[in-house]
């Protein structure tokens, strides 16, 4: 199903990306997890007293009882989302619309290659590459815990912390690569595959503002990723990860079929 | 057999853009010059042929194979020179072609290294640094590499300078006599002229013609009795002018060219 040549052009054409993107996490991440100590952690709670709109609306609260949950307030609502976010908006673009505008797909359409060939090769590169990003991301946290705080990371529950996220990037990415599939324009391309992701995110900031603006949360799918309530591993939470990754596979397999059946004025 | 068989293939553009109720076909072995101006629907036409368009009316076989159905089946023995060539700029001409012959699986019956000599193309350049004729010479050598049977040619030798053009168009005769079935597009008649033996002149979405080259020919010379003062000169001048001397009289011909028969299909919308 996969085109091993194909799939090794695209992984190294992500490479770049994967390494900008993994140097910003780390330094980000390793200096939130390295602000975890009773003055910092007063500190950023400080912050969050004196503009909780701001705070509240990138996923800040105060008041952490655990490293997880500080992770979980300060990088969960924000760095985590937005980093991986952008690849999925970059290389899903560049995987299948920027073939389709340059014209360069004829050189992947005209060889005996299934169409269903080509776009779960490219749809499998996005998925590394997101898989890739995040399995970085739960080393360099578990790592960077281990230096600044040694047992003070609940190694087992970071990990399903970050399956969820993995989940809402897969959907994400999912919905990018559709986007893809669907345009012959990058314009559009990365209008629809970009604009819906982060009007939600927007919507999500709103809610997390609360009072009014509260009831945003029902029409954004970042509502079903709810860090905390992974770390304390409550269905709801579980259940809301779970429909982002069925949602995922039902987005990547509705992009394989539109891009297999789709006219391509190449 | 036919080799290639397009029928009543329509697809309405709006506004008289497309193809409509086209139909042709060409046999193994033969060489079919697509001809017609810019926007008349070759290109349409040849996007159905690769299965990048569906046929929503009509349809397009190769090899007996359904275009859209079967299209990865049918590009196993196809090769395709696209009008708008377009590669993976971030790569260098040796690279790209790497990459296809992996991708194509091409393997060491590759013909890339006789073409590469035979257009005097170096291709390790990165693309995107490359002359558009370098650039066509690398998708010639790209669409031939695999050594197909059946070539679709959509304008090849744009961007060409003359010597390449005569060595390209030397080249297709060479694979005509290998068997390969050809079907190549153009708005240059001289491409067609010296590589086809069937011409289908496209006008406006429709066939106005098909016909072999020679018939096209014939029926457009016309012939001129010249009288001369003597025989010596009237032979003198039917040598100088490929013509025949009969006494005094040199008949001579002019044999318009396929530009000007192509005119006489296509003149009357332009003026």
């Amino acid at each position: 199903m996969i085109q091993a040549s194909l799939y090794r052009r695209e992984i190294k054409g992500s490479l770049k990306l994967l390494i900008i993107l993994g140097a910003v996490m780390t330094m980000y991440v390793s200096i939130i997890i390295s602000m975890y100590d009773p003055e910092m952690a007063e500190l950023l709670d400080s912050y969050v007293e004196m503009m909780p709109e701001l705070m509240a609306a990138v996923g800040m609260t105060a008041g952490a009882q655990s490293l997880l949950e500080f992770m979980s307030s300060y990088l969960y609502g924000f760095i985590l989302l937005i980093f991986p976010m952008l690849f999925s908006i970059l290389r899903g673009n560049a995987l299948i619309c920027r073939y389709i505008e340059k014209g360069s797909m004829v050189y992947l359409t005209a060889a005996p290659v299934k169409r269903r060939t080509i776009a779960f090769t490219q749809a499998a590169v996005l998925m590394s590459g997101i898989v890739l990003l995040l399995a970085y991301t739960t080393g360099l946290e578990i790592g960077c815990a281990r230096y600044y705080f040694p047992n003070e990371l609940d190694i087992e529950k970071l990990i399903f912390l970050n399956l969820g996220l993995l989940s809402l990037q897969l959907f994400i990415s999912g919905w990018c690569f559709l986007a893809s599939c669907f345009f012959s324009d990058a314009k559009y391309s990365i209008g629809v595959g970009a604009g819906v992701p982060v009007l939600m995110y927007v919507l999500q900031m709103l809610a997390n503002v609360g009072g009014k603006a509260e009831k945003a949360k029902y029409f954004t799918f970042f509502t079903l990723f709810q860090p905390d309530g992974i770390i304390a591993m409550e269905n709801q939470a579980l259940l809301g990860a779970g429909i982002l990754l069925a949602g995922a596979v039902l987005l990547y397999i509705a992009a394989i079929l539109v891009f297999s059946r789709r006219d391509l004025y190449i | 057999m036919s080799m290639i068989e397009v029928e009543k293939l329509t697809r309405d553009y709006g506004a008289g853009k497309g193809v409509f109720d086209l139909s042709f076909s060409v046999e193994k072995g033969e060489a079919f010059g697509f001809l017609g101006p810019n926007g008349a629907g070759k290109t349409t036409t040849i996007r159905h042929l690769m299965g990048f368009l569906k046929c929503r009316s009509g349809s397009c076989r190769i090899g007996g194979r359904d275009c859209w159905k079967e299209r990865d089946e049918i590009q196993r023995r196809l090769g395709y020179i696209p009008g708008e060539i377009s590669f993976f700029e971030d790569m260098t001409g040796t690279e790209f072609l790497r990459f296809l012959r992996w991708y194509r699986n091409v393997g060491v019956l590759s013909r890339e290294k006789e073409l590469l000599e035979y257009f005097e193309l170096n291709p390790d350049t990165k693309i995107r640094k490359m002359s558009k004729g370098m650039k066509q010479k690398l998708g010639i050598t790209a669409a031939l590499m695999h050594d197909p049977a059946i070539l679709i040619l959509d304008e090849p030798t744009s961007g060409l300078d003359p010597l390449m053009q005569s060595r390209f168009i030397e080249l297709m005769q060479r694979e005509k006599q290998r068997g390969k079935t050809i079907l190549l597009s153009s708005h240059m008649f001289e491409e067609v002229e010296r590589t086809c033996d069937t011409i289908g002149i496209i006008r406006q979405g429709k066939l106005a013609e098909v016909d072999s080259v020679e018939n096209l020919r014939k029926r457009h010379v016309r012939s001129y009795t010249v009288t001369l003062e003597t025989e010596e000169l009237a032979e003198a001048f039917a040598r100088d002018f490929g013509g025949e001397a009969r006494g005094r009289e040199a008949v001579v011909f002019t044999r318009q060219s396929l530009e000007d028969i192509f005119m006489h299909y296509y003149g009357g919308e332009q003026k």
